[in-house]
C-alpha cells in the first residue's frame, strides 16, 4: 500500500531538477537569490524527503541566498552576515528586527546594548549598505568601525 | 551490592595506581628504563585485570536484571518489536557504525554488554572511543548500574566538547511548517526540533539550532528514480542540524509557509539526554519510510529519550501525519505555549490589505519604478503613508524577485527603495497579521461516514473510510481554506436490493484553490486518481482514472470562492466500444461558501471523451459541523453520462478520529 500511494503520487507529479543557485563566494548584495519554485512538481525533490542533500551537517551550514559560504558557520565571521545579509539590511534600514539582533548576539553585544547598536546600525544605513554591490565582508568591516567609533561598543569590535 | 562491588574495585585501582607512581619514582634512580617498562608494564596488567574484573561485575548485574529490557535502552537503540527477529526486537538504524555488537541491531542484550565492553576499553582513545561516540548510551548505563567513573578510562573527547558547546540547549520548542500543497511531501505539513538556549532566548532564536530528520539523498540519481526512492524507503533517513534561520529562509520565505512554534516544557536536564542522544545519531543512517517512520515519528522518539516514561510513538504504527504528532505531544502535557511566524508573504498580504486603492497603485508603482517617489501624488501624503507605502514596495518586489537573480538595474532600484525605507523607518509600524485557528484544534485525519441515499428511486446505504486527511467541505478551523488532501478513500455501497459492492476508491485527491488577486497570481490545480463507478450505456461499472485541472480561483467576498479549471482525464471503462482506455478534456467549475460552521459547495462540471462518450455534472454540498469531529453533509446531483440520466440524494454522518 505504502508503494502503491507514493508511487500514483509520483505519477502525478512531473520532476524537475532543482536549480542551482547564482553566486560566487562573495558575491554582492543585489546578488542574493532566494530559490525556489513554486508550481507542482518544481522543488518536488528536495522537499520529497524533507531531505537534504550533501555531506550531513550537524551544525555546519552553506548559503541559502545564492551567496555561497564556506563550510563552518563560525558566529561574529562575515559568513553569519553573508548567510542572512537580505533580512539584515532590511532590519538595518528599519532599526529593529530578528536578523539585526541575531547579527548582534554573534558579534558578542550584550543584552544591554544592543539596542544601541541597532540605533548605531540604523543611523549609519548610508555607510554599511553604500550602494547595491556591498558584499559581506564590506559590511561586516564597516559594522566593526562603526563599533569601534562608539565609546560603548568598542569592546565588541574585533 | 553494586555499591559493595564497587567500593571494593575502587579501593583496589588506587592501591594500584599509588603502587605505580611508587614504581616510577623509583625508577628515575634506580633502575634503567627498560626495567621502569617492564615495572609498567606489570602493572598495566594487574590494572587492566582489575577493570576486566570491574566489567565481568559489571555484566554479571546486567544479566541478572536484564537490563536490556529496560524501555529506555530500548529508545536509545531505536529498538521496534519485530516478530521475525530472534530477541523480538530489531532497530530502526540501519548502520552498523551505531552498534558495538557485531548483531546489536537485533539484539538488545548483546548490544548492551558490548557498550559496557566498548566503555573500558584502553586500547582507543579520543573521538572515536565509545564513550565519546555513545554519550547518552554511556550516561545512562553509568547511572543504571552505579559506575565508578574511576574505573572507566578517561577520555577526552574533543569533537563532542566542541559541538555541545556550540549548541548550548536548555530548552527545546517544537516548530510546525504548515501545509504546502505544492509540494507533495509537505502536504501534510512537516515537524522540527529547535534547541534554545535560555535567558536570551528572544534575541536569539534565530541562531538556535533545528533538528530536522529526512530522507539523505547525497546520490545522483536521476530525478524522476530519485523522487520514486525518496517515497518508498529507498534511502535512508538522517538528523541533520542547523542554524534554525535557514529553516526561517526555507519554510517562511521560499515555500511561503506560516509556522507554528511551540515551546516544550522539558527541562534543562531533559534537554541535554536529548542533545547527548542526538550526538549519537550523527550521520547515522535509518529506514525512512514517508508514510510512518518519517520525520514526525523520529522527533518522537527523541522526545521518549528526552522525558522517560513518556509513551508517544505507539498510535503511529500505521501513519504518523506530522499534525497528529503535534497533538500528541500535547497530550503528552509537553507544549507549553504557542507562537505564530507568518510567512512573509502573509505579512505582505496584510501590508497590502492596509493600503486604499489608490494608495495600492502607488505601491505598485513604486516598486517598480523609485522615481515615483517624487510625484505629486506621493508628496501629498503624510509621512506615516509614505513610509507604509514604501516598506509594502520594497517587500513586494523582493517577492517578486524571489527566485530569480536581479538584474543590474533592479538591484540598484531595490538598494534606493530600502534606503528610502531607512530614511523613514521612524514611522514604519509592523504588519498586523491576523493569527490564523491552530493547526492542533483541526478535525482528526482519519474520517468514516455512514449515509443514506437514493439515486433514481433506488434507496441505498453507504459506509466510507478514509485514511486523510482534509475536504473542502469539511470543519474549516486549524486547516488552510482551499486546500484539499484525501488519500486511501474507500466507499462501499449496499443497494436496497442487497447488492453490495465498491463505489468509490480514491487512491489520492487532491485539489488546491487559493484565490488570485491584484498582487498575486497563484495558479488552482487538482490531482485525483482512483477507481469509481460511472453509469456508460445503461450499465453501472467501476472504472479506473487519473483526473487533473489546472486553473484559477477568485474571491468573493470574504467567505466565497469561485473556481473554474481546464481537466483532463484517462479513464479504463469496459463499457467503452471500441479502447476502453479513453481520454477526455473537460471543465471543472464551482463556488464555495464558508458560513462559519457549516460550508456550501456548488459544482458545475463535465468532460467528453475522444470516442464522443460524454458527461455532464452539477451537485450541491452542504456540510453542517455538529462538533470538532462531527458533521453532517447533505449533498444533492444530478447526472448526464450521453443517454442517461439520473439524479442522487445522500446524507451523510461523518466522524473524525
Amino acid at each position: 500500500m505504502k508503494k502503491l500511494i507514493a508511487g500514483s503520487i509520483l505519477l502525478v507529479s512531473s520532476s524537475a531538477a532543482l536549480a542551482v543557485a547564482p553566486g560566487g563566494p562573495d558575491c554582492g548584495w543585489g546578488n542574493m537569490l532566494f530559490d525556489g519554485q513554486s508550481g507542482l512538481g518544481p522543488h518536488f525533490i528536495a522537499s520529497s524527503t524533507n531531505g537534504t542533500s550533501g555531506n550531513a551537517s550537524f551544525g555546519m551550514t552553506s548559503g541559502t541566498n545564492g551567496c555561497s559560504s564556506d563550510g563552518t558557520l563560525t558566529y561574529g565571521g562575515s559568513s553569519l552576515v553573508s548567510n542572512m545579509m537580505d533580512e539584515f539590511s532590511e532590519d538595518v534600514a528599519r532599526g529593529h528586527g530578528e536578523a539585526l539582533n541575531a547579527v548582534a548576539v554573534s558579534m558578542g553585544v550584550e543584552q544591554a546594548d544592543r539596542a544601541l547598536f541597532a540605533k548605531v546600525a540604523h543611523d549609519n544605513f548610508n555607510t554599511i549598505f553604500p550602494n547595491e554591490n556591498v558584499t559581506a565582508q564590506q559590511v561586516t568591516a564597516s559594522l566593526n568601525a562603526l563599533m569601534k567609533a562608539d565609546s560603548r561598543l568598542a569592546k565588541y569590535a574585533v | 551490592m553494586p555499591n559493595g562491588t564497587e567500593f571494593f574495585f575502587a579501593q583496589q585501582i588506587s592501591v594500584i595506581k599509588s603502587m605505580r607512581s611508587g614504581i616510577h619514582q623509583l625508577g628515575g634512580f634506580l633502575f634503567l628504563l627498560l626495567a621502569s617498562c617492564i615495572a609498567e608494564a606489570t602493572s598495566l596488567d594487574q590494572e587492566q585485570t582489575v577493570f576486566q574484573q570491574a566489567l565481568q561485575q559489571l555484566q554479571q548485574q546486567v544479566q541478572q536484571r536484564q537490563l536490556w529490557q529496560h524501555q529506555e535502552w530500548l529508545n536509545l537503540l531505536h529498538y521496534d518489536r519485530d516478530r521475525s527477529s530472534p530477541s523480538g526486537y530489531t532497530s530502526a538504524v540501519d548502520d552498523a557504525r551505531f552498534f558495538n555488537a557485531a548483531g546489536g541491531a537485533t539484539d538488545p542484550a548483546a548490544e548492551l554488554l558490548a557498550t559496557l565492553s566498548a566503555l573500558y576499553r584502553r586500547d582507543i582513545s579520543g573521538n572515536a572511543h565509545a564513550q565519546c561516540r555513545f554519550v547518552a548510551r554511556s550516561h545512562w548505563l553509568q547511572k543504571q548500574l552505579s559506575i565508578d567513573a574511576a574505573t572507566l578510562p578517561e577520555v577526552a573527547c574533543p569533537d563532542y566538547s566542541e559541538w555541545y558547546s556550540m549548541v548550548k540547549a536548555q530548552q527545546a520548542t517544537l516548530i510546525f511548517p504548515t501545509y504546502h500543497l505544492n509540494s507533495p511531501s509537505s502536504m501534510f505539513g512537516h515537524t522540527l526540533l529547535r534547541l534554545d538556549h535560555s535567558a536570551d532566548a528572544e534575541a536569539s532564536n534565530w541562531l538556535s539550532f533545528a533538528v530536522n530528520f529526512g530522507a539523505n539523498t547525497s546520490a545522483e540519481d536521476n530525478s524522476l528514480f530519485y523522487a520514486f526512492k525518496g517515497l518508498t524507503g529507498g534511502y535512508p533517513g538522517i538528523f541533520i542540524v542547523s542554524p534554525y534561520f535557514k529553516k526561517i529562509q526555507e519554510y517562511n520565505r521560499i515555500e511561503k509557509r506560516d509556522i507554528w512554534e511551540y515551546p516544550l516544557n522539558l527541562t534543562p536536564a531533559e534537554v541535554d539526554r536529548m542533545v547527548t542522544h542526538l550526538w549519537e545519531l550523527k550521520e547515522v543512517n535509518f529506514d525512512y519510510y514517508f508514510f510512518d517512520e518519517n520525520c514526525s515519528y523520529r522527533l518522537l522518539e527523541l522526545l521518549e529519550v528526552a522525558r522517560p516514561g513518556t509513551e508517544l510513538t505507539d498510535e503511529f504504527g500505521v501513519t504518523a501525519i506530522p499534525i497528529d504528532t503535534v497533538k500528541a505531544i500535547e497530550r503528552a502535557g509537553m507544549i507549553e505555549s504557542r507562537h505564530f511566524r507568518p510567512a512573509r508573504i502573509t505579512e505582505l498580504a496584510a501590508l497590502i490589505e492596509m493600503l486604499s486603492d489608490r494608495e495600492q497603485t502607488l505601491m505598485q508603482q513604486l516598486a517598480a519604478d523609485p522615481a515615483i517617489i517624487e510625484s505629486a501624488a506621493f508628496t501629498h501624503l503624510s509621512d506615516e503613508r509614505r513610509a507604509r507605502i514604501i516598506d509594502t514596495a520594497y517587500r513586494y518586489q523582493r517577492y517578486q524577485q524571489s527566485g530569480e537573480a536581479r538584474s543590474d538595474e533592479q538591484a540598484r532600484n531595490s538598494h534606493r527603495l530600502l534606503t528610502l525605507l531607512n530614511s523613514y523607518s521612524g514611522t514604519v509600524q509592523n504588519p498586523t497579521v491576523t493569527v490564523p485557528s491552530r493547526p492542533e484544534l483541526g478535525h482528526h485525519s482519519r474520517r468514516v461516514s455512514m449515509s443514506l441515499g437514493e439515486r433514481n428511486n433506488e434507496r441505498f446505504t453507504e459506509v466510507a473510510l478514509r485514511m486523510a486527511f482534509h475536504s473542502l467541505e469539511d470543519n474549516e478551523e486549524g486547516f488552510l481554506r482551499g486546500a484539499q488532501i484525501n488519500m486511501a478513500n474507500v466507499q462501499l455501497r449496499v443497494a436496497d436490493s442487497g447488492k453490495f459492492r465498491l463505489q468509490q476508491l480514491d487512491v489520492i485527491d487532491i485539489f488546491s484553490l487559493t484565490p488570485r488577486t491584484r498582487f498575486f497570481k497563484p495558479m488552482s490545480w487538482k490531482v485525483y486518481t482512483g477507481l469509481e463507478r460511472q453509469i456508460t450505456d445503461g450499465k453501472d461499472r467501476l472504472t479506473a482514472h487519473v483526473t487533473a485541472g489546472w486553473g484559477a480561483s477568485y474571491s468573493v467576498a470574504e467567505d466565497g470562492l469561485f473556481y473554474a479549471l481546464a481537466t483532463g482525464r484517462l479513464e479504463h471503462n469496459k463499457g467503452f466500444s471500441t479502447r476502453r482506455l479513453e481520454p477526455a478534456a473537460g471543465i471543472d467549475s464551482g463556488f464555495l461558501w464558508h458560513f462559519g460552521k457549516s460550508t456550501a459547495r456548488l459544482t458545475l462540471s463535465g468532460e467528453r471523451f475522444l470516442n464522443n462518450h460524454y458527461r455532464t455534472r452539477i451537485s450541491y454540498a452542504q456540510n453542517f459541523v455538529v462538533a470538532r469531529n462531527h458533521s453532517i453533509k447533505l449533498t444533492v446531483g444530478h447526472n448526464r453520462n450521453r443517454d442517461d440520466r439520473y439524479s442522487q440524494f445522500d446524507l451523510a454522518y461523518r466522524y473524525h478520529f
